[in-house]
Order: structure tokens, then sequence, then C-alpha cells
């Protein structure tokens, strides 16, 4: 088994029950090990008892039998200092937190979906009509109404100060939300709030009220010198770029790059400071004196 | 619910806003809404024996003891693996900071331009370093970016040379094992065959499509691999350098002898030894090569505005994309460290770098000589930190051992008369006249204590660095505690982490990263042993290990745990290695056959092809549920030679499909 959406089953059920021999744990997502901006990512591997004897070993530091396979990492036991985090998580939250952890986690999965429900479709659901920990979002019909793709809202959440869903994952075309036990109700209601708000922006271009190519979600997201500019040549407003909703002003975050052309980064491949030095030295007039 | 348990701090609704959110979506209970969401069938029947709950206080306590078992000798095992100095500034602003390390992968690049940056640093330091054109933003561990080295080798062959079966890889003897090990682990599924000796003698021939060698070399050795790299490129192989980073500071970089790729640990920078880790590999290569470099790459590019923006390069050679003609099942990166490796650099610039490294290098050299003194030999002439020691007559490495053990010092015992010592960045005064204390007493000499280390160049001229590296602004302007904590602070304001705000990204479970389970890992107990130490020293880790297997035992079902993958796509490839392991021992070898669902994450065929099995794709119905007739007819259909069958549960759509036992 893939372990990968381990966190909706501790206390609940378990791959062995299921019928697994092997099961890989993401740490750094399950065992509240954080994500350090992509990795450290950790996964160690449990196995049914006819598996034990193969479980890896080490040149160096005999851990395990002589069926062993060969080490599949530099150190005998992975990156343990993290471990220490897992531990934590374990023992502090105990057999009944643990499974309240998952409990909450699909609850807090449900609310979202049923908060959600009048303006997005949730693509699959179990057979009770209930979804898991996570749901996909359905972005596709907004592409047919008003031209707007999952990549337009991700980028527009941003606006509203929210890292956007994952997008196209697995399904083309839309988007993957996993709220986790650990946000409260009034941090469901602001993101549910957001993209409430995202509906109605994408409403006013499939109504007409807004242009099909100069609106907030094609031009998602709004840097702070764009909005602060002296040239703004859009038919909306700067608050409504940058500040749909009243509760933003309290913690507006900026984000720091307009939308990115990955195209033509990838056709001029440069993957080291020295551009950005030089760009830097013509911005600043103190570089000349410096040198 | 009393406020010290840690489930009140560590979930997000209170007990009013669960009842507000059961009305909401119409159930009686939270117990309702598990048994409509999960099949009764594969319900637990007992609650999790695991130990009860205890306080963030009582934790930390324990956490406490635990450490305390753990033992903090001086160690020069090296190996790959050195004491360092964090920075504390990089400590603090960093490793211990929730805005860089609760954040995610940069897929959204415009809310992503800080760690984005501190990666761009990172690739600057390896290529500038390494002399090569293009680094990557981190890989696993050295043995594993090894591996990756030998893949990319693979796949760079020719049509025609891949259709003759052009399948030799040589690896130099004189390689770390754990990278050896490693090498041997990756290249047998896919047919590679590894010949191993010693370079000066191998015979590359027609066949050999590539070489891994080390520099230096593990025992120490600074070798000249220019003929090799003649010779190779003549034959059509290509070669790839394990190197040191650190040393680089000091000696001609491979990519300026012609190496095709550069990799190694960057964890001598700053980053503790953890006993092993997490650290950041570095993997660097030619421009020319860029379209099949592993892992990610941190590249510029334009945004709408007509800046200057940093953004994930390439990403569509990446494993998610390209399904079952995947060659690498790399997901993670070691962001955090690779993070805190480019700072490293940032802060202590050219001038320091080469500060530290001549330091290291001036204490090996000046031991070397006093031990020369004392009637040992040291058979390497051309070293950088590393001394391998022959111990004369009469002096048994027992002896040293004990006198060692009992100083707080380990060595490395290579053989009966061999000792070697590794200097790091930490080794000073004391440290010398300790170790020479011991190798005096063993050979019954008396010895003057060291006063000054003689800090020159002891190696060969001929290797000696002449190019200069780090000559960017930014590896100039953050020298002061000052400048350099506000220029974290700035790359830091440019990201969204969890600091800010939810981050609901599916299959991602972005939850809470608690500040207490977060502490122990700047405590020197945890970030100061060295993975190849004797276990007693470690016992703090055993203890920690134990019980986290026998948790994460109970917890999954299973039989036993192995905590060795340091990735979750790692986890996924050594799962498929025991079952094919498995499967050998019970006289069928042959089955190498995977089924996959379509709804799988993009590192399931990979790990498969990894693994050297072949992918079938098991369809979805249009629910998103794994059809279970097509599951039936296709492991029928390939009976013989069926290996595994791999899913994800609940399935990437969300869902706890009903038919998972049957499946």
């Amino acid at each position: 088994m893939d372990g990968a959406n381990m966190n909706a089953q501790v206390g609940i059920t378990n791959p062995a029950i299921i019928g697994a021999d092997v099961c890989h744990l993401n740490l750094h997502k399950t065992f509240g090990i954080p994500h350090g901006g992509g990795g450290p990512g950790i996964g160690p591997i449990g196995v049914a008892k006819h598996l034990v004897p193969y479980l890896p070993g080490h040149p160096v530091i005999k851990s395990s039998g002589e069926k062993a396979i060969t080490a599949v990492a530099a150190a005998p036991w992975g990156s343990a200092s993290v471990l220490t985090i897992t531990h934590a998580y374990i023992k502090m939250l105990g057999a009944e937190g643990l499974t309240d952890v998952t409990k909450i986690a699909i609850l807090n999965a449900n609310y979202l979906a049923s908060t959600l429900k009048p303006y997005f479709g949730i693509l699959y659901t179990g057979t009770n009509g209930r979804v898991g920990h996570e749901m996909i979002i359905e972005c596709r019909n907004f592409k047919a109404e008003a031209d707007i793709t999952e990549a337009d809202i991700a980028k527009r959440l941003m606006d509203y100060g929210f890292h956007a869903p994952t997008l196209s994952f697995p399904v083309h075309g839309t988007l993957m939300v996993e709220p986790t036990e650990s946000e409260s109700l009034q941090e469901l209601n602001r993101f549910v709030e957001a993209m409430t708000s995202i509906y109605k922006e994408i409403q006013e271009i499939k109504d007409g009220k807004a242009d099909k190519e100069d609106n907030v979600l094609k031009n998602a997201p709004h840097t702070a010198t764009h909005v602060c500019g002296d040239d703004w040549p859009h038919a909306y407003a700067r608050s409504k770029a940058a500040y749909p909703l009243k509760w933003i002003e309290d913690n507006k975050f900026w984000p720091a790059s307009a939308r990115v052309d990955d195209a033509y980064g990838d056709r001029n491949l440069m993957c080291s400071c020295a551009p950005i030095d030089e760009y830097r030295k013509s911005l600043y007039k103190f570089d000349e004196l410096s040198e | 619910m009393a406020t010290e348990k840690f489930i009140y701090r560590h979930n997000g609704p209170r007990d009013e806003e669960i009842s507000f959110i059961l009305d909401k979506i119409g159930i009686s209970s939270i117990e309702e809404l598990i048994n409509q969401t999960v099949p009764s069938s594969i319900r637990l029947k007992e609650p999790l024996k695991i130990s009860s709950a205890l306080t963030e206080r009582q934790y930390y306590r324990r956490i406490h003891d635990i450490a305390a078992k753990n033992k903090v000798f001086e160690t020069y095992i090296g190996m790959g693996y050195y004491d360092t100095i964090t920075p504390a500034v990089i400590l603090r602003n960093i490793l211990e900071n929730p805005s860089w390390y609760t954040s995610y992968t940069p897929y959204q690049a415009e809310i992503s331009q800080g760690r984005l940056g501190a990666l761009l640093n990172f690739q600057t330091m390896v290529t500038d370093l390494t002399a090569m054109e293009l680094a990557n933003a981190s890989l696993l561990d050295e043995a594993t970016a090894a591996a990756e080295a030998m893949i990319m080798m693979f796949n760079l062959r020719s049509r025609a040379d891949a259709k003759a079966g052009k399948n030799v890889l040589f690896v130099d003897e004189n390689i770390f094992p754990q990278t050896f090990e490693v090498i041997k682990t990756r290249s047998e599924p896919l047919n590679i065959e590894v010949q191993t000796g010693n370079f000066k003698e191998c015979q590359l021939d027609e066949n050999t499509f590539g070489c891994i060698i080390q520099y230096p070399a593990a025992d120490g050795s600074i070798e000249d691999y220019k003929e090799l790299v003649e010779c190779a490129h003549e034959k059509g192989s290509l070669v790839a350098v394990a190197a040191d980073l650190m040393s680089l500071a000091l000696l001609i970089p491979p990519g300026e002898w012609d190496a095709d790729i550069v990799f190694g640990s960057s964890q001598r920078f700053g980053v503790p030894m953890g006993y092993g880790g997490p650290h950041a590999a570095f993997f660097a290569t030619r421009e020319k090569y860029k379209r099949t470099i592993p892992g990610r790459i941190i590249g510029i590019t334009k945004d709408r505005q007509d800046n200057l923006a940093l953004r994930m390069a390439l990403q569509t050679r990446e494993q998610h994309i390209k399904r079952e003609r995947a060659t690498s099942n790399i997901c993670t990166a070691q962001a955090l460290l690779a993070t805190m490796a480019g700072m490293y650099a940032v802060y202590h610039g050219a001038d320091g770098i080469k500060r530290i490294a001549l330091n290291i290098h001036g204490i090996a050299g000046t031991l070397a000589e006093e031990l020369k003194k004392l009637g040992y030999t040291i058979s390497i002439e051309n070293f950088f930190d590393t001394l391998k020691i022959i111990l004369p007559d009469g002096v048994s490495r027992f002896e040293i051992e004990q006198q060692a053990l009992a100083a707080g010092i380990n060595f490395r015992y290579i053989s009966e008369k061999e000792v070697g010592i590794s200097i790091d960045e930490t080794t000073h005064l004391q440290n010398i006249n300790d170790i020479i204390n011991i190798f005096a007493n063993a050979n019954n000499k008396t010895v003057q204590e060291i006063t000054e280390i003689n800090v020159k160049i002891y190696f060969d001229k001929k290797f000696k660095r002449n190019s200069e590296y780090l000559k960017l602004d930014v590896f100039k302007k953050y020298r002061s505690e000052t400048e350099m904590m506000r220029y974290i602070k700035m790359l830091e304001r440019k990201d969204i982490s969890l600091t800010h705000s939810m981050i609901p990204l599916g299959s991602c479970t972005m939850k809470l990263n608690s500040s207490t389970s977060m502490l122990p890992l700047s405590w020197i107990e945890f970030g100061g042993i060295h993975p190849f130490v004797p276990v007693d020293q470690a016992a703090g880790y055993h203890e920690l290990f134990k019980e986290l297997n026998e948790d994460l035992s109970e917890i999954t079902g299973f039989a036993d745990i192995s905590l060795q993958p340091n990735s979750g796509a790692a986890g996924e490839y050594a799962g498929l290695m025991v079952i094919r392991e498995f499967h050998k021992e019970n006289g069928e070898g042959d089955r190498n056959i995977v089924l996959i669902p379509s709804s799988a994450h993009g590192t399931n065929p990979a790990s498969g092809v990894m693994a050297g099995m072949k992918v079938v794709v098991v369809d979805c119905d249009e629910n998103g549920n794994i059809n279970v007739d097509d599951l039936r007819k296709k492991a029928e259909e390939h009976k013989e030679m069926l290996s595994s069958f791999m899913v994800t549960y609940p399935s990437t759509h969300g869902v706890f499909e009903e038919s998972i036992m049957e499946m």
C-alpha cells in the first residue's frame, strides 16, 4: 500500500486489515514532520511478518539479518534526527488522540465539502455521499463558462492570502483540498469565504460584468508594486485587486511576483544567482559606488 | 477538555465548533460520520495499544531524559559525516523558524520567492565550488545521489549503445561503503553490471557507460583522475565524481578536469550530523545534460510585469507527468537543509569558506607531522582532512580504541593496523593535543603540548585550486549577524507558510508541526551524533527507535518497521524491493509485474520501474474508484508474473473504497 493517505486511517483502520503486506509511511505528512519547503520527507516502511527478514540492511552498521536487502539510503536509520518529531507526535497524542486526529480530519473535510458544494462540484464521494479526509473540487465547468482555469483560481487565492490547493491531481482541471484536523472553524470559514468570493468573480465574467481577458483572476496574483503603481490599466478597482474581502486588511500577504512565465524560463535556462546580481546592479545606484 | 492536553492544541475546532460543524453537515455525531465514511468491514475492533498521551511538559522532560542517554563524543570517523558549526543566526532564523520549516514545495512560485531564492543560492554555491555549469536544488543523500548519477549516465547512452547492451558501471574501490552499497542496490533491478577495482588499473571498454570515483577518496587520498577521465571519454563513457564540498575550496574542482557529474553531501556546511540525517546532497552536471539531471532545479524567469522571478524549472521532466516512462521516482528534495547549507555559504562567503577549509587541512597536516614524530606512518601524503595512520609494531588498535573511548573520542578503525582520523570545522588545538596524547601513550612516548596549528598546504601543489568561487554579491553582502538576520527575514517575508494561513493542499496533509516536537532538533545530544558511532553511544536514539517501531507497528498492524528510507518515494521503492526479494527467496524471482491503478500518485509507477518491474495500469470507473473487474482481469492475465499490487488508501480521490478487501 502507498501510505500517502495513512492520516485518514490511524486509529480507525490499518493497512494490515485491508490486506496489505507492505506500506510506506510519510512521516512528513501523517506524523507531524514539517515539509521544510520541499524536504526532508521521511518514508519508513512497515511490513507483514513474512517480509520482516528482508528489511534493508547497512554495510557499516549491521542493523538487520542475513536475508536483508542491501541499503536503500546512506545512513542506517535514515533521517534519524527528525524521527524525534514523530516520536513526540505519537507520545503526546496517545491512542485516543491519534484516533481523534483522524476523525477531525475527516470532519473538517466534510465541512469544507458541504460548504463549498453550492458553488463547486465535488468530484467523488463515498456511497454515503461523504468524502474522506480530502476532496476534489470541479473546475472544468468554469473553463467553458468563463475561460477560467484551476490555475487562475489558484493564483487568485494568493491575493486572498492563501496557498492554492493541489492542482490537477489526480484529475486534470480540478483542485484537491485537504484542510487537516489542525484548522479551526474560523480558518475554514475564511477559506470558504475566499473560495465563494472567487466563485462570484467568475460569475461576473460569465455574466459579462467583467472582461474576459482583463479580470481579477487572469491578472492574479497582484503584487504591491503593480497595485500601487502609477499605471493602472485595468477596468476593475485597485481595492478589488488587493483587498476583495474586508478581513484581508488585517493580515495582507503581498505576492512577491506577478504570475511567472514558466515557458520563458525553460527556453532560457538560468540556474544561478548571476543574472540576479546583474539585475540588482541595474536597480541600485549604490552598487556602483561600492565598486 | 483540559488545556494541558496536546490534542487540545493540535486539533483546530473547539468542542462547540465541532457541534456546529456536525449540525451544518447534517449528522448527529462524529462516530456516525465515520460510520458513513469508512466501510465497517475494515474498522479496527479495538483501540490502539499505545500509551496514553503525555502533556507537552511531560514529553519535554521525557525527551530530555532520552537525549541524555546519547553520548556526544569528539568524533573523527568521517566517511561522509563531519561535525560542523551551525551558525546560530541560521539555526534560530531558519531551522527553528516555522516560516521556513512549515512551507510546502515551491510549486506556487509567486508566493515562494523566498525559499526559491535560498535554493538558488545553494545551486550557485554548488556550481561555483564544483566548477560545473548546472546544479539541482538537492537530493536525499550522497549514496542515493550516486545511484542517480549512475541512472543518469545509463539513460544518456546513445540508442545504439543501449541496443548493444552497454551496461557496465565502473566504481572505484576507494569509495565510501554506503555509497557503493546503494549503487549496488539500485543497479541490480536495472540490469546494470557494477565492476569495481582500482581506477589506476581498470580496463574500460566499450561496454562501460559510466565511472564513479570519489574525490578525495574514501581513505582520504587526493588522486589525479585526469587520465581516467580522458580514457573514459575516449571509450564513450561518462564520469561522475563524489566530492567533498569543503575540500573543493582548496582542491582543483572536478569541473576543471572534465567530470560530467559531481555529487556529494553538503552536510558539513552547517547541518548537524543528526545520527545520519537529514542532510542535502548536491548534484551538478554540464549544461548539455540539463534535460536528464535528476531532482528539482530552480531557475530564473520573468513574471507578467517583466520582473525577474524564480520558479522550479523544467518541471515537465518531473515524474508526476511522465508516469510509466519515468526514469526517476524522486519527489522530495532536502529543501530545508539545502537552504541551510546555502545560507552557510552566504554567511561565510568565499573568504570564510576558504579559511575554514584551510584550518581543517592545517589541523590535519599538523596532526600528521606530530604522529610521524611519534613513530606512526601516515600512508597517504596527499590528503585534505583525513589521515590514514598505520600503527607501528607493538601498538594495537585495541589499545588506541580503549584509550580513545575513555577520553570520549571516536576514531575510524579501518583494520587491526590502520586507524582513520577525519578533521572537521569544530576541531581545535585542545582536541589535537588529546589525540596526540592517546597515540603517544599507546607507543610509550612522551609528547610536548602543541601550541600552534601550522596552517599551510600539505598536499602536492598540482592539486591546488587557483580559480575563484562565490564571487557574486549575495556571498559578499551579509557578513554581520544583523545583516544576515535581515537577509533571512527579507526572503522569509516573500513566502506563504502555515504561519500565515491554512495550506489546503490535497494529498499533502499540511497539519500542525508542533513547537514542542521541534525543540529537540536543536539539541547537541541529537544533532551531534555521527551515524557510525558505536551503538551504545546512541542509546537514546535507539530507545526512541524502539518505541517508534512498536507504535508504528501497532498503528499499521504490521510486524516490523524499517526507518531507513529517507523519503516517501524511497519508502515505496524499498517496499517493492522487499517484495522482490521475498519472491526471489521463494524461487519466483522472475515475478516482475506490478499492478497500479490509474488514479495512483506518479511516484508509484516510477518506483515500480526503479525496482525493475513492469507496470500494468488498472482502470478506474467513472466514480474514480478502482475497477475491480479490470483488476481481476489483469491479475488473472499476469498471474504467472505478478509480483505485487500497489494501492493508495483511502484513494487519491479522497474516498474509502468499499471494495478494498476484495482487491
